[in-house]
């Protein structure tokens, strides 16, 4: 993985550049818009870390230059500037995240995976996520290469919790997803997570309930929500 | 072109001024015509006045003066003429002057002379008195070989009443009926004191003599007719004493009346301007000063020398010199009811003791 | 002619010429009437006593009235002034006694004199003349034949007597004026002394002198002194509290910068990386502190400098809830915590509110629930409906813990600055609720923490609901 980082304090742009590297990525530092811009042109990037504040001029022109010349690098801004209006402005603008500084180096690596499995995902038609892997074009699930034989919604949930794989996915949206506009009971949805969840036991996986607001597919620690909703 | 302009200019400003003035009637500088006319209607002698009418020439050549000497009567009538009025007004009836005032017919006169003139000496800034003429008492000297001669009213009365009988037709005063000057004297005389009747009947008892002037008066007395005349005109007695050194005039010691003869510009004068010069003239230090040097007319004005000065007259007979007032009282004089009246009693008095 | 910013001695000074000119007017044309009418009084004074002595000289010998004209009272009508004058008389049958003028004197004239005598005004000759009449009878056995007895003369010397009492009343009236004028001048200075002198002592201050204005000044303006005064003292209360944050958060600033410097110092005298590690650690942890309390205090002075919340639109809270709690979840902060959400009111929940400012009050709500209570504890976001007025037209924003909570004592001291109600915190500034309740204030609510049953922290507040907008926020 390239990721090219457009940052113009030394201090971050060091602690930046090492902590992408530590994870085996290769690292370009950038600290100003005009050489991040030829960079762009010349080479291929994996991600951008963008800073907003750049000395010749707001970041945002790195970003509008890759749109406009339709470049889906995925880009993620880091800013000082807690303002609403740049950070709506930024994801307007085609950023893929944002995040305000200061930043704990664990809550940015673990965007930037996010960030770059989705990317990936896009490129080709599998998902994987640890020791799962989806298949979305023949509709088949391996857990630690074993087929799991998933009936349609179930698939269907696990799919879509799969993209968005460390991320929220809001009942809503599965509900929708997996019943369409049939109206079901309030737990219909939780059956099938439940199902989920006992085929994913002891996989190093989890579906993580997260109350009023949806469910998250994640690395399994020792949760308790799983000894309490099971 | 601009120097021709400024000039014209100059000229037509020039010509302007000299237009309107000519044209103006009198205009306030009073610029007279060549040979301005000016018609002054006087109850004064001629040769009396002569050297003020003379001076007055001499100085204002361009005027044409027109003086008519005539009766009070005439003079009195002509002003009041709406046709052809004179410009100046003169005359010694006193009561008539200020009625000819009283009903409109002076015009105001605005002069420096004016404004210098006695308070008491003027009425409405219209009327003036310039002379100063004392009545007085006259007799042929040889009068006092026979009686002592009079000094006062009194004497005048115990004379009449002792030497009846020789004074008997000898003694001459105004007819108040014929003349209004003498009539003026009467009624003034009255107001002093009423024992003027006792005279009046003293007078009539001794048969006295009738005129209507002053002139005839003292006439008869150098002719011999009248021995002792009473209420003469002092100015033409003095004057005449002095070529008839056979006359006495005596001012009276107790009072004597002071007559002014009063001066006016007439409203409707055709000749205002001319009138008003004249006017001031007589009015002015130089007028009376003349007046008080060449006639014997005593001039009024106080800060002037001369022989026959009111302040002279006053420091030679005293302070019992009274002149007849300028003012609205003289208006009762020409009263017809009052004059009736007042010549009936008259016509009484004079016969009362006759009887 | 007069606007507001008119200056207070033009606009005496307007008014004062108006009243002047008005008045004085009024007071000028009563001048001259009663100049006229004293000149009037005094001349017809004149006028009645020669009437008067020329009506004592009536006889009626044989009885027909007869005059002899005294000569003293035609003097008595021509006055000092030396009027031209008239004298007219007849008897009642209409025969004339005697005349030096012909009076226009018509027989409504007459009548009017046979009751008393009469002055009035007519015209002679082109001439303005007063005339006085009256009807006299003979005093005597028989009674004789009364006559019309008329007097006049020309209005000169009334007129320069009227003018010349018109002009002295004039003349006074305008001294008058002049003095009251200069009176006024001299009163209105002083009385905008006051004013000078406030704004002097005004200008004399220091820019940023707040201490109380100490000047003596009438009673009207004492009201104004008073309510600078008390500008000055809020002030001066701002300014306390801010020195007294000031303080505070130097101090607490401070604190970990001079831990910062001091471990750091120390580690540089050490070889051993164990020793760096630790040193390293406790270094990161304070950097960290010490990055939020800047954050926070930054957050706390936009608050307080900001302006009243008049920037406040309808916006959908459950969805900005929504929002908010997804974003934590979604965060490593949160991992260890079971971060949850529960609306219970109708959706959409329409408020006025500032969507920054809800949206830094529940982050720091959230960020106060993950560092006071332990692993594994439960933090809910929850909307309600506030049934306290049994009203639908309130909800209850809030957020409940199940972690230790906090003693009773120290409750109601949570939302001070750098108050953490005695729990033990690693990296809080101390200025997350403080944040909150300045948010709450600003929307009109406040702050409410309370204890959860059987433990735990419970903090809310309540906010009207409100009519959705037409460009409804989502």
């Amino acid at each position: 993985m390239h990721l090219l980082v457009i940052e113009d304090d030394p201090l971050l742009s060091r602690s930046l550049t090492q902590a992408m590297s530590r994870h085996g990525y290769t690292v370009d530092a950038l600290s100003r818009v005009d050489d991040a811009i030829q960079a762009l042109r010349q080479g291929r990037f994996d991600l951008v870390l963008l800073d907003l504040g750049l000395p010749d001029g707001s970041g945002l022109g790195v970003l509008e230059w890759l749109r406009a010349h339709a470049d889906p690098t995925p880009v993620m801004i880091l800013t000082a500037r807690d303002a609403l209006e740049d950070r709506v402005r930024g994801l307007d603008l085609g950023a893929d995240d944002y995040l305000a500084k200061p930043f704990s180096i664990s809550e940015l690596e673990a965007r930037v995976r996010a960030l770059l499995r989705r990317s990936q995902q896009r490129l080709d038609n599998s998902v994987r996520f640890g020791d799962l892997v989806l298949d979305t074009r023949s509709a088949g699930a391996w857990l630690a290469g074993t087929a799991l034989d998933l009936p349609r919604r179930e698939f269907s949930l696990l799919e879509a919790l799969m993209l968005n794989a460390g991320r929220i996915v809001q009942r809503e949206a599965l509900e929708n997803r997996l019943f369409g506009f049939e109206a079901v009971g309030a737990n219909a949805l939780d059956v099938y997570v439940s199902r989920l969840r006992k085929r994913l036991a002891g996989s190093g996986l989890a579906i993580r309930t997260l109350r009023g607001l949806g469910y998250r597919l994640e690395a399994s620690r020792e949760t308790f929500d799983e000894a309490r909703h099971e | 072109m601009k120097r021709l302009l400024q000039s014209g200019l100059g000229l037509s400003l020039w010509l302007s001024v000299w237009l309107s003035l000519w044209l103006s009637p009198g205009g306030i500088i009073g610029v007279a015509e060549a040979n301005e006319k000016l018609i002054i209607e006087a109850a004064l002698d001629r040769q009396i006045v002569e050297p003020v009418l003379a001076a007055f020439a001499a100085e204002n050549p361009q005027i044409d003066l027109d003086y008519r000497d005539r009766s009070t009567l005439e003079v009195d009538r002509h002003a009041r003429d709406r046709d052809s009025p004179p410009d100046v007004v003169i005359s010694s009836a006193m009561p008539w002057q200020l009625a000819l005032s009283n009903e409109g017919l002076a015009q105001p006169l605005e002069a420096p002379e004016v404004d210098q003139w006695p308070a008491w000496a003027k009425w409405r800034d219209e009327v003036f008195g310039f002379t100063f003429e004392p009545v007085v008492i006259a007799y042929r000297l040889e009068l006092a070989s026979h009686m002592l001669p009079p000094e006062t009213h009194r004497d005048l009365l115990d004379l009449l009443t002792h030497y009846r009988q020789w004074l008997d037709g000898r003694v001459v005063s105004y007819s108040p009926r014929d003349s209004g000057v003498g009539y003026t004297l009467l009624q003034q005389d009255a107001r002093y004191t009423p024992r003027m009747w006792d005279l009046i009947a003293a007078m009539g008892a001794a048969n006295v003599q009738l005129e209507t002037t002053t002139q005839r008066m003292l006439e008869g007395l150098s002719d011999g007719r009248y021995w002792l005349g009473y209420n003469l005109i002092g100015s033409y007695a003095l004057l005449w004493a002095q070529t008839h050194p056979d006359i006495i005039v005596q001012v009276p010691n107790d009072y004597s009346l002071v007559l002014m003869r009063m001066v006016f510009v007439h409203r409707d004068a055709p000749h205002p301007a001319a009138a008003k010069r004249f006017v001031s003239f007589l009015l002015s230090r130089r007028g009376q000063h003349i007046l008080a040097g060449q006639t014997p007319l005593f001039s009024v004005r106080d800060d002037v020398v001369g022989p026959y000065t009111a302040q002279r007259l006053r420091d030679q007979v005293g302070d019992h010199l009274y002149p007849i007032p300028i003012n609205a009282t003289l208006l009762a004089f020409v009263d017809s009811l009052r004059r009736q009246a007042f010549l009936r009693r008259w016509d009484r008095e004079i016969q009362i003791l006759s009887e | 002619m007069i606007s507001p910013h008119t200056s207070l001695k033009r606009r005496l000074t307007l008014w004062l010429i108006v009243i002047v000119a008005g008045l004085g007017t009024l007071l000028l044309i009563e001048a001259y009437t009663s100049a006229r009418k004293a000149a009037d009084r005094a001349m017809d004074g004149q006028l009645q006593a020669a009437s008067l002595t020329i009506a004592e000289s009536l006889q009626w010998p044989e009885g027909k009235p007869t005059l002899e004209m005294p000569a003293s009272a035609l003097q008595i009508l021509a006055t000092r002034w030396q009027e031209r004058v008239f004298y007219w008389l007849q008897a009642d049958n209409g025969l004339s006694i005697t005349r030096n003028a012909e009076l226009p004197i018509t027989a409504a004239m007459q009548e009017k004199a046979r009751h008393q005598p009469v002055y009035l005004d007519a015209v002679y000759d082109g001439q303005p003349i007063r005339l006085s009449g009256r009807e006299v009878d003979s005093a005597g056995w028989d009674t004789q034949e009364p006559v019309q007895l008329w007097v006049g003369h020309t209005r000169r010397g009334r007129d320069l007597l009227a003018q010349e009492l018109f002009r002295k009343s004039a003349t006074r009236f305008a001294a008058m004026v002049l003095i009251t004028a200069a009176l006024v001048a001299i009163a209105m200075r002083t009385m905008l002394a006051p004013l000078r002198r406030l704004r002097q002592a005004l200008r004399d201050r220091r820019a940023d002198d707040i201490s109380p204005l100490r000047l003596g000044v009438p009673q009207e303006m004492q009201e104004l002194i008073e309510t600078l005064n008390r500008l000055f003292a809020d002030q001066r209360h701002h300014r306390d509290a801010l020195l007294r944050f000031i303080a505070d958060a130097s101090h607490q600033l401070k604190t970990p910068l001079a831990g910062l410097q001091s471990t750091s110092e120390l580690a540089l005298t050490r070889r051993d990386p164990d020793a760096w590690y630790q040193a390293l650690t406790t270094v990161h942890d304070s950097a960290e502190r010490t990055s939020r309390l800047a954050g926070q205090m930054l957050s706390l002075t936009r608050l307080q400098h900001l302006g009243l919340g008049h920037e406040r639109q309808p916006l959908a809270l459950d969805q900005l809830m929504q929002e908010v709690a997804i974003d934590w979840a979604d965060r490593q902060d949160s991992r260890d915590h079971d971060l949850g959400l529960a609306i219970e009111v109708t959706t959409p929940a329409w408020i006025e509110g500032e969507r920054w400012a809800l949206q830094e009050l529940l982050n720091n709500l959230i960020d106060n629930a993950c560092r006071y209570t332990p692993s594994g504890s439960e933090i809910t976001l929850l909307l309600t409906n506030d049934n306290a007025d049994g009203d639908a037209e309130r909800v209850v924003l809030a957020i409940e813990d199940n972690g230790p909570g906090v003693d009773t004592e120290s409750l109601a001291r949570l939302t001070q600055p750098f108050e953490r109600g005695r729990r033990q915190d690693t990296h809080g500034s101390g200025l997350g609720l403080a944040i909150a309740d300045s948010i709450a204030l600003r929307h009109g609510s406040q702050l409410k923490v309370s204890t959860c049953v059987p433990h735990g922290l419970r903090i809310s507040l309540t906010l009207p609901r409100c009519e959705p907008s037409e460009e409804s926020e989502t």
